[in-house]
């Protein structure tokens, strides 16, 4: 009976003494606010879920296993921005009350709002899109974890120059935007710079600058098939992604197409007859491909979806959320490394940002490679890679990692 | 109809905005309440507050042009966009003072107004409506295809904070300030004009421009009057705005916010200023409520998904629009007018 008191007494102190480690340790976990700007009710409601779920699911990862280490928490406190500058510039005060250490962006309306101020109210933001040539200026505190969609683009199309033409040419290509969107119509100024830069390589047969939501487009598709393209480049919206999908089908054509993470081959093929008819086309991007590969990214969605309470499928929009989210809590992880956890500031994160190169490693598979911020420019410079997805036999899966994107002048 | 007992003597008191004492004592404590929220109120109030009074700029100038002179004006959003880059323009490259910057902003907007107002003479109704959505297709079309060094193409031009008197606008009070200064001028102006010949001329063309012109007012210079004042004061407020933002680019001016300030004229009253004020201050807010209440909902109610709390607020915002202009499609001046004389009649009925 003593000894049974005993060791009962025995596990009970080990039991208070675990218990009050665990409570310790939460209890020193230094709670630090990440405003996540979101579009539920805009343009991008449709496909919010899954970029919002993309955040939680690795905050709550990274809070579960690395942040309880480090002393920190991170709590995502979402915000409807209607994709709406005026909304972002006049919530933005509140969300500055919250004391934010550093957050999450949709695009460029909140950075129409919030750039200029950004660097005196000293919170840093992550942008989920690809970078754009009117965003490559110094000391800038919005930074994307992607390089520019030309830098993109041009990644793809040199590898495409160099493996798929039969001899050595310039590749002719033409290109589908729209003036709608400040990016999309910088996208189609800045290939015209870069093939006009490489002549004995590329050959851009047009820009065609459509609608954003065009109802047709086999007229200019034919156009630019006669002017003798090889290859469609789309870069702008789901709508338009859908509209040159279906022009191609309707003149009976097999050009190849290369899609964007936003307008992913995967979206498309729904509003087009399923993934085959999406055979032959590409995904190009300095993130990952969310096919059907058994991939670090899929296995580490597949542990989110397991632990984390993930429960958005796996999608290209889903893996912005994720990615985006990687890059926040790795520089959050560097800060807290180099400063303490309970030091945070917004200042001190911008300093991480731009002073620490982010080795691809970290970022389970959702970054083109390396990343390394700058004060010259706010996306990674030195070594961008670029994935290349492509569809066979109703599958997307990824036939050339980690390819070069080209070195580009301003535009 | 003036309050039981209050009469005047001379024409300059019976023109007066401030019919009586009481109204003036309420106006001077609202002011004051207004002047002095920076102090009182919250950061998310004063940037809640300018935002507020610059859009009031705007649609009082789509008040005088679509409430007073009955021309439907979608292209708002498109003359405070000229009105932000010429702003912007005067403080990047003459590092002039705000108030100047904004004058030159609105001049230019009133310039890009005034042609849509010319189209006006030969067209009305819904073709006017399309041809002022052109002002917004033409807005766009040139800002992205002009030479980037001329107005920034698609990323638009970023300013350092401009001054007022040697006051450096670099905190969202000096903007509120300043906001609440430009707003009190401007509709002061506005009840100024609308009380004028200017304002009666609008009128009677609004009410029906083929009598009008026999009675010897210029339909078309009125018309294009209308659009003058309307764009210059869309101008106006869009330089704030880009002085408030210190950046400026396309996308900030949409047909939607156009289309936005329809919505706040018809909530408001059409024909009224306060109607275009009262309308403004109620959507604003509106708005600004189902996205603060959206927040605290999600923290409240976790098992709820982000998407459907979110989906919710913006449902009930445009319910509750729908239900005013279903109960009160004159506008809440309508009804206020109405309460206002059956409570100066009181008990009789008329």
């Amino acid at each position: 009976m003593q000894m049974t008191m005993k060791s009962w007494l025995s596990k009970s102190a080990v039991t208070l003494a675990l218990c009050a480690s665990t409570f310790g340790s939460a209890f020193a976990q230094t709670v630090y606010n990440i405003p996540s700007l979101s579009d539920f009710s805009g343009p991008f409601a449709s496909i919010m879920p899954a970029f919002s779920e993309g955040r939680q699911s690795v905050l709550n990862w990274w809070n579960a296993e690395v942040g309880a280490k480090l002393g920190v928490k991170l709590e995502l406190k979402p915000y409807d921005t209607r994709y709406d500058t005026a909304q972002t510039a006049s919530l933005w005060p509140a969300v500055l009350a919250t004391k934010p250490l550093i957050g999450f962006m949709l695009g460029g309306p909140d950075t129409a709002a919030l750039q200029q101020r950004l660097p005196g109210d000293k919170v840093p933001m992550i942008l989920g899109s690809a970078a754009n040539g009117f965003g490559w200026r110094p000391n800038q505190w919005v930074f994307s974890m992607r390089p520019t969609f030309i830098h993109e683009i041009g990644g793809f199309l040199e590898w495409f120059q160099k493996n798929k033409l039969t001899e050595n040419r310039p590749l002719k290509f033409a290109v589908f935007t729209t003036e709608a969107s400040p990016t999309y119509a910088d996208i189609g100024k800045g290939l015209v710079a870069y093939a006009k830069a490489r002549p004995e390589k590329m050959q851009l047969i047009e820009v065609v600058y459509a609608e954003l939501q065009p109802a047709d487009l086999t007229l200019q598709l034919r156009r630019v098939l006669n002017a003798g393209a090889e290859l469609i480049v789309m870069p702008s919206s789901l709508q338009q992604a859908v509209a040159v999908k279906r022009a191609m089908q309707a003149l009976g054509k097999n050009v190849p197409i290369v899609y964007n993470m936003h307008n992913a081959p995967s979206t498309v093929q729904r509003m087009v007859g399923g993934m085959d008819a999406m055979n032959g086309d590409y995904e190009a991007h300095a993130a990952v491909i969310a096919g059907s590969d058994d991939s670090e990214a899929k296995r580490f969605y597949d542990m989110l979806a397991t632990k984390y309470g993930m429960k958005q499928p796996w999608n290209s929009f889903t893996a912005i959320g994720i990615g985006q989210a990687m890059v926040l809590v790795r520089a959050v992880e560097a800060a807290a490394r180099k400063y303490g956890g309970d030091k945070l500031t917004g200042e001190l994160m911008y300093k991480t940002l731009v002073d620490v190169t982010y080795p691809a490693n970290q970022f389970n598979g959702y970054s083109g490679g390396e990343i390394d911020f700058s004060v010259e420019a706010p996306f990674p410079t030195k070594d961008p890679r670029v994935n290349i997805g492509f569809v066979q036999n109703g599958k997307l899966t990824t036939i050339a990692p980690a390819v070069p994107a080209p070195k580009l002048e301003k535009w | 109809m003036d309050p039981s007992g209050i009469f005047f003597t001379n024409y300059a008191s019976d023109r007066s905005l401030i019919r009586s004492r009481p109204q003036g004592l309420v106006l001077i404590v609202f002011l004051a309440c207004l002047v002095t929220l920076p102090w009182w109120g919250g950061d998310r109030l004063i940037s809640i507050g300018y935002a507020m009074f610059i859009t009031c700029i705007a649609v009082v100038g789509l008040q005088i042009c679509t409430g007073y002179a009955g021309q439907i004006n979608l292209g708002q959003s498109a003359f405070m966009g000229v009105g932000a880059y010429g702003t912007v323009l005067m403080l990047h490259h003459f590092h002039c003072d705000a108030i100047l910057a904004m004058v030159v902003g609105g001049i230019s907007a009133a310039i890009f107004g005034v042609m849509f107002g010319i189209t006006a003479a030969r067209i009305k109704g819904f073709y006017l409506a399309l041809t002022t959505i052109a002002a917004q297709a033409i807005f766009h079309f040139l800002i992205l295809n002009l030479p980037g060094a001329w107005l920034g193409g698609a990323g638009g031009v970023h300013v350092e904070s401009a001054q007022v008197l040697g006051i450096a606008l670099d905190q969202d009070r000096t903007i509120y300030w300043l906001s609440l200064v430009v707003l009190t001028v401007m509709v002061t102006g506005a009840f100024g004009l609308v009380r004028s010949r200017h304002g009666r001329a609008f009128e009677a063309v609004r009410d029906d421009d083929v009598a009008a012109g026999m009675m010897g007012i210029p339909v078309v210079a009125t018309k294009a009057r209308a659009f003058l004042v309307s764009s210059f004061y869309a101008g106006v407020a869009g330089g704030l705005w880009a002085i408030a933002l210190r950046h400026v680019s396309v996308e900030q001016f949409t047909l939607f916010n156009a289309i936005w300030m329809i919505a706040m004229l018809i909530v408001g009253g059409l024909g009224s200023i306060v109607g275009a004020l009262v309308g403004t201050v109620l959507i604003q807010f509106a708005r600004e409520g189902v996205t603060t209440l959206g927040p605290h909902l999600i923290e409240w109610l976790p098992g709820v998904g982000q998407d459907f709390l979110f989906a919710s607020m913006n449902v009930l915002l445009g319910a509750l629009i729908v239900f005013f202009l279903l109960f009160e499609p004159k506008g809440i001046m309508y009804r206020v007018e109405i309460t206002k004389r059956a409570y100066r009649l009181w008990p009789f009925p008329y």
